[in-house]
């Protein structure tokens, strides 16, 4: 756009003002992202990133992540481990992202899409609490989510997570990935090693249990799926979503839970 | 691998869809609602890709939700199908076209006459008497050849469809163990059980 | 590479630009000073790190102008996380970390992904050589598995900088794309100071 403020010198105390509001609505506007001048920039990007193609440029993936709803709240725990390829970028990655003290999103993925696009939704939260003068629900949050990963869909962005919190309507629970899936549930596990940890977690799983045994539940699900994947491990966080918030219950490594369970009795089956 | 069945009886249309949500190999959920109500008496079932289903019904539910306010009177059975139909056969021209097939199910709350669409991902729309989408049609579709007829009363209905989800449950290699069953006539829509 | 002491921060790339088997450039830094509390380190694409830390510079000058104050390390910190991410779809081929000095005067190190996946942690190898480098570092300084692994390590800057040259010169015996000269700068409160320490050329 051409300027002409300079036609009308009376009104040129307003220039900065407007300069100024132009640059909040930028603030606020959706983010845009540089797209490469190729023929084909999606087929140009699985080039460069695709693990078939000598992992030219390599972006961190592979992990364990689960939340369950229970009697006393929502359950989340991950473990923290990156890998590009068969490298072990990170040990102490926090795949729990933190949106605000009632929301909380697990990372599954491409790391950085989930952090940026978390992020992005606190954003967004927070701006939606300023405006409604009340705390977003947890199924709006994870609708917003969706949508946004929605508009890059087929562009490669890689992302598994489940948006857990508390609201009006009590405990919330929602898995949303890169296609654009949205699904509400009670369980879920999300990563290469997800199957590992359902199986522990489907038998194991009881709605009346006490905190101490649904702590104990969902980090066992995480070590054994560490156990099995070789994609997940390192330290396995374990929060708890209650209805003042999150808090944290435990940091443990993998290692002090290997030998903590290995001298335990297996658990009776009848 | 997503299963949806229609058959329209007398005065009414019975409809069912499979409740399963499924990423790669993992069944994420098994009570998954994959149906929109239009309004009062239409019914939208879809089955298709992740993401594009849900927002293309959404899209689709508001918009003929705002028809019937600007209007004053809902949208008739006929006029959605045929709505739905020109916005994926614009959506297939784009350059992300939406991959969703579709069951529109309704009833004239005036005459009690009912209608059941036919919809796959390309837009083609098919007016029929019983449908089924996904996998289903390989096991159902001869089911349904061989008892239906027009003048089905709903528990002659409900008989058909015990049959083909019996046949499902025997030959196809999918546990979806649950359905979501519903029975659109001129009253609305409602949710009912087989047995 | 960069790591972190309780009061300060070392910065530390080889200078060798080389392109598959040959040898482009013996003196081509890839550590780049941001502002006197905090120094970038960049691998992998020499181009797009030259214009990828061109462009933080940029950024950084419109903040001090806007803002009136240099920007700390924690800011630059989720700059340039939110910078490679907005070439999402079009990565800068880089791989970077950065050292500094953060609010509360402690050493701070940031690791990145090429799409800008941030991670604040105590040391961090990047680059050609990372996987070479990171388990010496591990042992060295992280004590991963070792008897002593639950006592914290009091690092000095004496015994940083003898890690840091021993660190490449290994790096060097073992990976043709290291060598020639490492240029090491340490972050205190008071100042950069930067060291160059010789490598082998061949």
């Amino acid at each position: 756009m051409i300027n002409l403020d300079f036609l009308n010198p009376a009104e040129n105390n307003n220039v900065l003002e407007q300069e100024e509001a132009n640059e909040y609505m930028e603030n606020l506007s959706v983010p845009t992202f540089e797209i490469p001048l190729v023929h084909n920039p999606v087929e140009f990007l699985k080039h460069q990133t695709h693990a078939a193609e000598q992992c030219r440029l390599s972006i961190v993936h592979g992990t364990t992540t689960l939340a369950f709803k229970f009697k006393h709240g929502v359950i989340v725990c991950v473990d923290s481990r990156a890998t590009s390829g068969t490298y072990i970028a990170s040990q102490t990655v926090k795949k729990v992202i933190e949106i605000n003290p009632y929301l909380l999103g697990t990372m599954a993925g491409g790391a950085a899409d989930c952090s940026y696009w978390e992020r992005e939704l606190g954003r967004r939260c927070r701006l939606y609490e300023l405006r409604n003068k009340e705390r977003i629900s947890v199924a709006a949050a994870s609708k917003l989510l969706c949508n946004m990963v929605y508009a890059y869909k087929g562009m490669g962005l890689s992302m598994g997570t489940m948006v857990c919190g508390w609201d009006k309507k009590g405990p919330g629970l929602y898995y949303v990935d890169n296609d654009g899936t949205r699904l509400e549930g009670d369980l879920f596990s999300v990563g290469s090693g997800s199957t590992f940890a359902y199986g522990i977690l489907d038998s194991g799983f009881k709605y009346d249990m006490t905190p101490e045994e649904a702590y104990d539940l969902g980090r066992r699900a995480i070590y054994h799926a560490t156990f099995r994947d070789s994609a997940s491990g390192g330290i396995v966080s374990c929060y708890h979503v209650k209805q003042d918030g999150w808090t944290l219950i435990s940091r443990t490594n993998v290692k002090e839970l290997h030998y903590k369970y290995q001298d335990e009795p297996k658990a009776p089956l009848v | 691998m997503e299963v949806l069945l229609g058959i329209q009886g007398k005065d009414f249309v019975l409809v069912a869809s499979d409740a399963l949500a499924i990423t790669s190999i993992v069944a994420m959920k098994r009570n998954h609602n994959k149906t929109r109500k239009l309004n009062d008496n239409v019914l939208l079932m879809f089955s298709g890709e992740g993401g594009d289903s849900v927002q293309f019904c959404e899209f689709i539910q508001r918009n003929v939700q705002l028809n019937g306010i600007r209007r004053g009177y809902p949208l008739s059975t006929k006029a959605a199908a045929n709505f739905t139909r020109v916005e994926l056969a614009e959506s297939l021209r784009s350059r992300h076209p939406y991959q969703v097939n579709l069951l529109i199910a309704g009833c004239d709350p005036d005459t009690g006459v009912p209608e059941l669409y036919w919809m796959d991902y390309l837009a083609s729309l098919k007016k029929l008497p019983f449908a089924v989408q996904g996998y289903g049609q390989y096991f159902c579709n001869s089911t349904m050849d061989r008892y239906y007829r027009p003048d089905m009363n709903l528990e002659e209905a409900k008989a058909l469809m015990k049959k083909c989800i019996n046949e499902l449950k025997v030959r196809f290699i999918i546990n979806f163990s649950d359905f979501v069953f519903q029975v659109v006539d001129k009253d609305g829509i409602k949710e009912i059980k087989l047995e | 590479m960069a790591l972190a002491g309780e009061d300060f921060c070392i910065v530390a790339a080889d200078t060798r630009q080389s392109d598959g088997y040959h040898i482009n450039c013996r003196y081509a830094p890839k550590a780049h000073q941001l502002s006197d509390k905090t120094v970038i380190g960049t691998s992998g694409f020499y181009a797009d790190g030259l214009n990828f830390v061109k462009k933080i510079k940029q950024r950084m000058e419109w903040y001090f102008h806007q803002h009136d104050k240099t920007m700390s390390t924690t800011a630059i910190a989720q700059l340039i996380s939110i910078m490679l991410y907005q070439k999402r779809f079009f990565p800068y081929y880089v791989f970077c970390v950065i050292g500094g000095i953060d609010e509360n005067g402690k050493g701070c190190v940031y690791s990145y992904d090429s799409v800008g996946n941030a991670e604040r942690v105590q040391y961090q190898a990047a680059g050609s050589g990372n996987e070479l480098l990171q388990p010496f570092l591990d042992s060295q300084i992280g004590l991963k598995n070792r008897s002593n692994e639950n006592e914290t390590l009091n690092l000095t800057e004496e015994m940083a900088i003898k890690i840091v040259k021993d660190a490449f010169s290994s790096v060097t015996e073992r990976d043709i794309h290291t060598g020639d000269c490492v240029e090491i700068y340490i972050i205190r409160k008071d100042g950069v100071e930067c060291q160059k320490y010789p490598l082998k050329r061949d």
